[in-house]
């Protein structure tokens, strides 16, 4: 390269720095436009806008808009205020105390009060909703001192309550709407009457939901958008077709396939961001068995583990959203230091096979003549075209270390029964949301108290210890961030070494979005989150 | 006189369907228990965890703690009068949820069904009067095509031409949802939606119809009446209109007929592929939730339908041929 080239080629890289110094802030900050309508595709369909009794995916995506929470949280997970403007922990963690933003109104006019947390938490939260009942198990009491306090007395610290205080995780609810009648079957249950940025209008099911601007919300100038729709478009075919034709302008939870991502990201109007999903931390995995042959046997199960090859499954079926898992905690915590690989098995090494073939010879599994040392049923989880795919893989991969796997295919609610009721499966793919804290989405697949029977994504590989349930114990209720993070790396080390699942990877999401959508996404809550800073160019 | 007897006729008919109504009802549910997992495994997996209580607590709230027997009794005793029941996944009156989706789905299927009798019975007469010449030989062809292409596929195509490509027709939906149009605009808008669905489906019908309607009347010409006719001196045009066509469009109507009920059931595929918001789709997602309430609901409500629509073809014979007699 003569000097007149690097000089040109300096220019140029000087040039386009300065485009994009020039560019850049006038993209991010912008001034936000008033008005537009914003319209999501949400996939499936919600069964029900009754945040407080289902927490199904897209519930959240669109009950989120109507009811907020008492918490917001940082991309460093860490709570942020909301319907709450300060919050103080007692120092021996059992009493917390929230105190509340004044003049807030629900979109009926009436006021938001203490009394309306009390009867969210107590009466709705801890009673149906299907994590709430874990969340505030330790809450005793809400006392109202007065209608702008709140105080949450514990029977122990309970720091992961923190963490799930979100709008999605935790809707407030209006105590005069929702106070009287069954709580189970409310009629206002599809009619919601929040404090949020959007007021609730219609809902044609199997058509859409629309959310009008909330023209009294508590935060001035805010919403920016006149309305918020969502719709529902069953085939994943034509979600990505409206997305091409702007009829919808934003769809996330992969409700764009990611094999049309990678299409539709190179169109001039679309962008796509895999951020906003940092307190979901879906992991991919391979449960076993543990109770019963071949996997009751750790070495089998390291082999299978070390059989696998992360980075083929990443590229090739998942089209590279993702990173390799190292164990039962995410990556996302690095943020809150609860993550570590330190002296935790690797299980995504090169060489993989050949460990995975000695450990197997070593567990007295010989080959057959036929070069087959086991049969098993290998069960694929009915989550979508992606994970037959992925069981395919694993067939294939595991006849290499002499695994003869047979492929089961069942719909959601045989596959539900078959793995988390009657326990009648050996090996089956499977993914499982690690959520804001462990101990909301992490125990529940280790700890013996978390086998049962009938409940879902809880321990179906009915693997426990006495070490590992004890430390998970000690991080519910240990409020030093420091000595809690040390309990859960001694976790990871001892649940990964007995590998009662296989980690594959950390499944990112997809948000595919029309380049005029702006401000998004703010927190880590993504399309669960309010959305009153979102903004649509003209 | 003969609306008299036509009335007469109906009502027995509804009757005697009564107990075939209750029969099939039965059976979907037994059938239906078969199924393995339940609407509360669903609604848990869906929410990600749940607690053993709170799945007791809705079984309890479904019903689903109660004896089968038990639960087929109620069922059966409620249907009796109307009532369809509680999805307790929508957390509405199962009627309710079906009456919103019924409308969708009869302005498709009504469209369809004229569209394709109408044209598929005229395609088929033009095929068979000009029979080897080149209009039979592309009729032939273009039904043979329309009929062996793929419902799915045909509709993602039209989707990529004519939305994508062209820019005539949205996507998906059944209004603009950005815009919500009311008055006739709404009606147009709704219109301008239901074209690309009803092409997709009524292809695939109207090829059969044209297919059924050749043979027929090519049947029918070489009928003895045919002779009569010529021999008396009426013109060709005249025989296939007055004599030909009548006798031809009956074997038309009897598999329209029949096909009312697929039509229910078969529309899914377009429904999904256009987001149109039919009875089909919301069946096909209640199987895979479970939603058993809601489930048999649509199949009564589709049992009903294809009663009716079977009154109503048996009803259109004695119009069009006199000497069939209603009795």
């Amino acid at each position: 390269m003569n000097a007149l080239q690097c000089l040109h080629r300096g220019l140029a890289i000087a040039a386009t720095a300065l485009v994009m110094t020039v560019s850049l802030p006038a993209l991010a900050q912008g001034n936000p436009q008033k008005g537009g309508t914003l319209v999501i595709v949400v996939q499936p369909e919600p069964p029900t806008l009754a945040s407080y009794q289902s927490t199904a995916g897209p519930v959240g995506q669109v009950a989120t808009k109507v009811y907020e929470g008492l918490l917001e949280y940082d991309f460093q997970l860490k709570p942020a205020p909301s319907l709450a403007q300060s919050w103080t922990v007692s120092p021996d963690g059992k009493t917390v105390t929230f105190k509340l933003v004044p003049n807030v109104k629900f979109h009926d006019g009436k006021p938001f009060t203490s009394a309306d947390v009390q009867f969210s938490v107590m009466e709705v939260l801890k009673k149906v909703h299907p994590r709430g009942v874990n969340t505030f198990r330790a809450v005793t009491a809400v006392d109202t001192p007065d209608p702008m306090t709140a105080v949450f007395r514990l029977s122990e610290p309970a720091p992961y309550m923190m963490m799930a205080l979100s709008s999605y995780e935790s809707p407030m609810l209006p105590k005069h709407v929702f106070g009287s009648g069954e709580i189970a079957r409310h009629p206002n249950a599809n009619q919601p009457v929040g404090t949020g940025p959007y007021k609730f209008v219609e809902w044609q099911k199997g058509q859409f939901m629309r959310f009008d601007r909330n023209p009294d919300y508590r935060k001035p100038g805010l919403p920016h958008l006149d309305r918020i729709v969502a719709r529902f478009i069953a085939d994943s075919g034509t979600r990505s077709a409206a997305m091409e034709t702007q009829e919808v302008h934003m769809g996330g939870f992969n409700a764009i396939p990611p094999v049309d991502v990678r299409r539709l990201e190179k169109l001039p109007h679309i962008d796509v961001t895999n951020k906003g999903y940092e307190m979901q931390s879906p992991i991919v995995q391979l449960d076993f068995n543990t109770t019963k042959p071949p996997f009751d046997d750790p070495k089998v199960r390291q082999a299978v583990a070390y059989a696998m090859d992360r980075k083929f499954v990443l590229d090739n079926i998942w089209f590279g959203f993702g990173r390799p898992a190292t164990g039962p905690i995410s990556s996302n915590f690095k943020a809150n230091g609860l993550y570590t690989t330190a002296d935790v098995r690797n299980y995504n090494v090169p060489n993989g096979v050949d460990l995975a073939n000695k450990l197997l010879d070593d567990a007295g599994k010989k080959r057959g003549p036929d070069g087959v040392r086991f049969e098993i049923v290998h069960d694929v989880t009915p989550y979508g075209e992606e994970w037959r795919r992925f069981g395919e893989y694993t067939q294939q991969q595991l006849a290499k270390v002499g695994i003869k796997a047979t492929l089961r295919v069942e719909d959601v609610p045989g596959w539900l029964r078959r793995v988390y009721t009657n326990y009648d499966f050996q090996l089956t793919s499977n993914w499982i949301q690690t959520l804001a804290d462990p101990s909301i989405g992490v125990h529940r697949l280790y700890h013996s108290g978390s086998i049962k029977a009938g409940t879902v994504f809880v321990n179906n590989s009915r693997w426990t210890t006495k070490e590992t349930d004890e430390l998970m114990d000690k991080a519910n209720v240990e409020l030093d961030p420091k000595k809690r993070a040390a309990l859960y790396h001694e976790l990871q080390r001892r649940v990964v070494e007995a590998s009662p699942l296989v980690f594959l990877h950390e499944l990112d999401f997809v948000t595919v979005y029309n380049k005029r959508v702006n401000g998004f996404p703010l927190s880590p809550l993504g399309l669960y989150s309010s959305m009153d800073q979102v903004w649509m160019a003209k | 006189m003969v609306w008299q007897r036509s009335l007469s006729y109906a009502l027995r008919r509804l009757a005697q369907a009564v107990p075939t109504v209750l029969v099939i009802v039965a059976l979907n549910f037994l059938l239906l228990q078969l199924a393995p997992g339940d609407a509360a495994d669903v609604l848990a997996g869906e929410a990600g965890s749940a607690t053993p209580e709170f799945m007791a607590q809705l079984r309890q709230t479904f019903g689903l703690d109660q004896p089968l027997a038990m639960q087929l009794l109620l069922y059966v005793k409620n249907i009796v009068v109307f009532d369809l029941g509680f999805s307790f996944r929508h957390n509405m009156p199962v009627a309710q949820l079906i009456g919103s989706r019924l409308f969708p789905t009869l302005l498709l299927m009504v469209t369809v069904l004229l569209v394709a009798v109408i044209v598929g019975t005229l395609l088929g007469a033009f095929a068979a009067r000009n029979l080897n010449r080149w209009q039979d030989n592309l009729i032939s062809m273009l039904t043979v095509l329309a009929y062996a292409t793929p419902v799915f596929w045909a509709g993602l195509m039209l989707i990529v031409v004519f939305s994508i490509k062209l820019g005539w027709f949205p996507t998906s939906g059944m209004q603009q949802v950005a815009a919500f149009h009311e008055g006739f605009a709404k009606v147009r808008d709704i219109a301008h939606h239901l074209v690309l669905p009803s092409v997709t489906l009524t292809m695939f019908y109207m090829a059969l119809y044209a297919r059924l309607m050749r043979a027929s009347v090519l049947e029918q010409f070489s009928m003895d009446y045919v002779v009569t006719a010529r021999a008396k001196g009426l013109t060709e045009r005249q025989i296939a209109r007055r004599h030909v066509l009548r006798n031809a469009v009956l074997p038309v109507l009897t598999m329209a007929g029949v096909q009312v009920g697929a039509l229910l059931g078969g529309a899914v595929v377009v429904e999904t592929v256009f987001a149109w918001p039919g009875l089909g789709l919301l069946a096909y997602e209640s199987l895979f939730a479970r939603d058993l309430n809601l489930l048999l609901g649509i199949f009564f409500v589709c049992t009903c339908l294809v009663v009716v629509v079977n009154l109503v073809v048996d009803v259109a014979y004695s119009l069009l041929d006199p000497r069939i007699e209603l009795r």
